[in-house]
């Protein structure tokens, strides 16, 4: 009898799986012929975040109608890791079937795939002309004079700070700007003492600000070839090293794990300040409560260096166009009415997802020209965006990430006291052998 | 000696009870967050919220179409466990039972391919399936289903594991069904296979866990956003700048479902299944 409900069982499991595999057949059949083939008509973007870069895509697909494009698009939301894998994974394997038109790429990874795959991105120097986005955005998308990405967002660098509480520890707006980093360290005990509060939140294991702080200077992890790992005698390095350590030692730091707790610590208004990028505006605004408290200067600058200005970028991102699978005229003719010139779209993007554009032309337009009472009725993207066209241009070459991951305990040692010098040669060798 | 006993028994159920709390403790947080928004769970608050019916309501209006990605999740799941059953059954029986020398050099050589780490075969896997577009099996090729499923159709762990099991079932058994003039095939279905119950019902928990969560190589193979698997859709979901962690949850808790029912129905067979016993 069991047996019998077992060979049951069986011809039920075989029957179910005789009936899928038709249905996966059928319906991969479907849609192989609309989404794979070469000569299709739709063209294909990814990016990553639904509430940020997706949106973006949409705007520009509304604007390009307008202009009457006459491709169709389609964009895909995917995390960024895991687009980097897809591009990875099927650029290394020789080919480009599979991937989109268009792709979004962070500036800190660009280079790397520039590199790496030279025949695998459409040259867009004819759509993406370099006098018309902030300069610094330049460095990162050009190889040997070409241009390949149009530049998106701007990662400039703001300081965003509490109103209120700069008040309270005896300090005005106007004591706020064209800051050094030393001034704001004091700014930041002088906050401390009299609110008792955190001047700002940082993530040790997160080096974003030292990175501000490099490129304020003009310098990067690698020299200007991009390849070069400079490291050991980096003043800049040194120098944003130790702004840090000093800035942990004032006891002026709310520390914070993760991403989330930083954003947490921000909403719960546990710290009077967040020097970081200008894409962290609608993050702020999530807290609704904090309306009419906070203000962006200028990022701070180093005091002991000359190169140093008060302007840096973190983050930011380009599009680029991928030339094996085919319509490169198509997608060129996309990005070339929309990212790569439409003040208006710039403009729009401002008010719908509050990204700062690196085009510019945008000025002009009307969201540029608002004040928003979030920020005490400031004129925020009108200076971010003249802060972005003074970041001083920096080669992030193909490594930025690799460094990166050396460099985080070297750090921590030079936090716990360690002399910075032998920790920093230490870091060279170690960097080295993991660039090569 | 009984205060003794005593002693031990509380210490015991003490580290019983803080481990159990300590692998209860996500579970619970993952419940409580489906109540609550981004603020509220990042701020780590472990009490109930109202905003169960909104984050539902966000998860399935999400343009990401998580209903899609949850059947498609589940024929991949069923089609893969379903075959890798009938295969690595069929070869385990059969390396136990028509032992010859080759043999065993074919088998010693299929667990080393456990040694090789996948990502090591992705690229040149890729490869493959991306070569396949333009010829007749087309079908088979890159964003199919057909390439997310074949690969992970049996894999060395799943045969070793059957023959393992066949190890323990008794060749008197083979001699007289042979005798009784059962065909070589007829023995495995009739009599390997109600015997081995346990053993099938372990092995498809374990497979149907392994391609429901499986990740990476859907990931690279599938392209179009409508032939996505749950995990890809959960992780395009976090990636962004002010995820919706609420949604997420949600997202997450429906996700669990199906492995932790099928583990629940066969959670006695499971535990013997493991054990190798070979009671029908």
């Amino acid at each position: 009898m069991k047996k019998f409900r077992f060979k049951r069982l069986l011809l039920a499991a075989a029957a179910v799986t005789a009936t899928v595999l038709l249905a996966a057949c059928s319906s991969s059949k479907g849609s192989s012929s609309s989404s794979t083939s070469k000569d299709n008509k739709t063209l294909t973007v990814w990016c990553w975040d639904e509430t940020y870069n997706t949106p973006a895509v949409k705007d520009a697909i509304k604007q390009y109608k307008k202009e009457n494009g006459k491709q169709k698009v389609k964009v895909v939301t995917m995390a960024q890791d895991d687009i980097v894998q897809k591009l990875n994974t099927v650029l290394s394997s020789g080919g480009s079937k599979g991937l989109p038109n268009i792709v979004l790429i962070e500036d800190y990874r660009i280079q790397s795939y520039l590199k790496a795959y030279p025949d695998a991105f459409a040259d867009l120097s004819s759509i993406s002309k370099k006098g018309n986005f902030s300069s610094y955005k330049s460095a990162v998308n050009t190889v040997d004079g070409k241009t390949y990405g149009v530049p998106f967002d701007s990662g400039v660098a703001g300081l965003f700070y509490r109103t209120d509480l700069i008040k309270q520890a005896g300090y005005t707006d106007a004591d706020m700007q064209n800051l050094t980093w030393d001034k704001y360290i004091e700014i930041g005990k002088q906050v401390k003492a009299k609110t008792g509060k955190a001047m700002l939140s940082l993530d040790p294991s997160d080096l974003g600000l030292i990175r501000i702080m490099m490129q304020s200077a003009g310098s990067w992890y690698t020299k200007s070839d991009g390849k070069t790992v400079n490291i050991q005698n980096n003043t800049a390095l040194k120098q944003s090293i130790s702004l840090y350590k000093q800035m942990m030692d004032a006891g002026i730091v709310e520390k914070v794990s993760g991403w989330d707790a930083g954003v947490a610590a921000v909403q719960k208004g546990q710290v009077a300040s967040a020097p970081t990028g200008a894409w962290y505006s609608s993050t702020i605004q999530g807290a609704k409560d904090q309306s009419g408290k906070w203000k962006i200067a200028q990022i701070p600058r180093i005091s002991e260096n000359s190169k140093s200005v008060n302007a840096s970028s973190i983050g930011g991102g380009g599009w680029y166009v991928i030339k094996g699978v085919g319509n490169v005229a198509g997608a060129k003719d996309f990005l070339g009415k929309t990212f790569a010139s439409s003040p208006a779209l710039i403009d729009q993007l401002a008010k719908d997802i509050g990204a700062v554009g690196t085009l510019k032309d945008a000025k002009s337009g009307a969201n540029y020209k608002a004040a928003y009472p979030f920020y005490s009725n400031q004129k925020v993207f009108e200076d971010l965006l003249s802060w972005s066209n003074k970041v001083p241009e920096v080669n992030y070459g193909s490594s930025t990430y690799q460094i990166e991951d050396v460099m985080k305990d070297p750090v921590q040692s030079i936090l716990k006291g360690q002399n910075i010098n032998t920790v920093l040669k230490n870091a060279q060798a170690q960097a080295e052998s993991a660039v090569q | 000696m009984r205060a003794k006993r005593t002693a031990l028994n509380t210490v015991k159920y003490l580290i019983l009870i803080i481990l159990s709390i300590v692998s209860v403790f996500p579970f619970f947080f993952m419940i409580v967050g489906m109540t609550n928004n981004s603020v509220a769970i990042t701020g780590g608050s472990l009490h109930f919220g109202s905003l169960l019916a909104d984050n539902f309501k966000h998860l399935f209006a999400s343009e990401l179409d998580f209903v899609g990605s949850l059947k498609n999740s589940a024929i991949i799941a069923v089609v893969t466990t379903a075959v890798a059953l009938c295969l690595s059954s069929l070869a385990g029986y059969g390396f136990e039972i028509y032992k010859t020398r080759r043999s065993e050099n074919i088998f010693n050589f299929l667990l080393l391919s456990m040694m090789v780490p996948f990502a090591a075969l992705m690229i040149p896997l890729y490869r493959m399936f991306s070569k396949l577009s333009g010829t007749p099996f087309q079908i088979f090729g890159v964003n199919s289903f057909y390439a997310v499923i074949i690969p992970t159709m049996t894999t060395a762990f799943l045969i070793f594991f059957f023959r393992q099991n066949a190890k323990s079932f008794p060749k008197e058994l083979v001699e007289s069904a042979r005798l009784d003039g059962l065909s070589e095939f007829q023995i495995f279905t009739h009599i390997y296979m109600p015997v081995s119950k346990n053993a099938y019902s372990a092995a498809a928990i374990i497979t149907f866990m392994t391609s429901w969560n499986n990740y990476l190589w859907p990931l690279v193979v599938l392209q179009s956003p409508e032939k996505r698997t749950v995990p890809l859709v959960l992780s395009a979901m976090g990636a962004s700048y002010t995820p919706d962690y609420g949604m997420m949850m949600c997202g997450i808790v429906l996700s669990t479902i199906p492995t932790a029912l099928l583990f629940f129905f066969m959670q006695k067979n499971f535990v013997q299944g493991m054990l190798g016993s070979v009671k029908g």
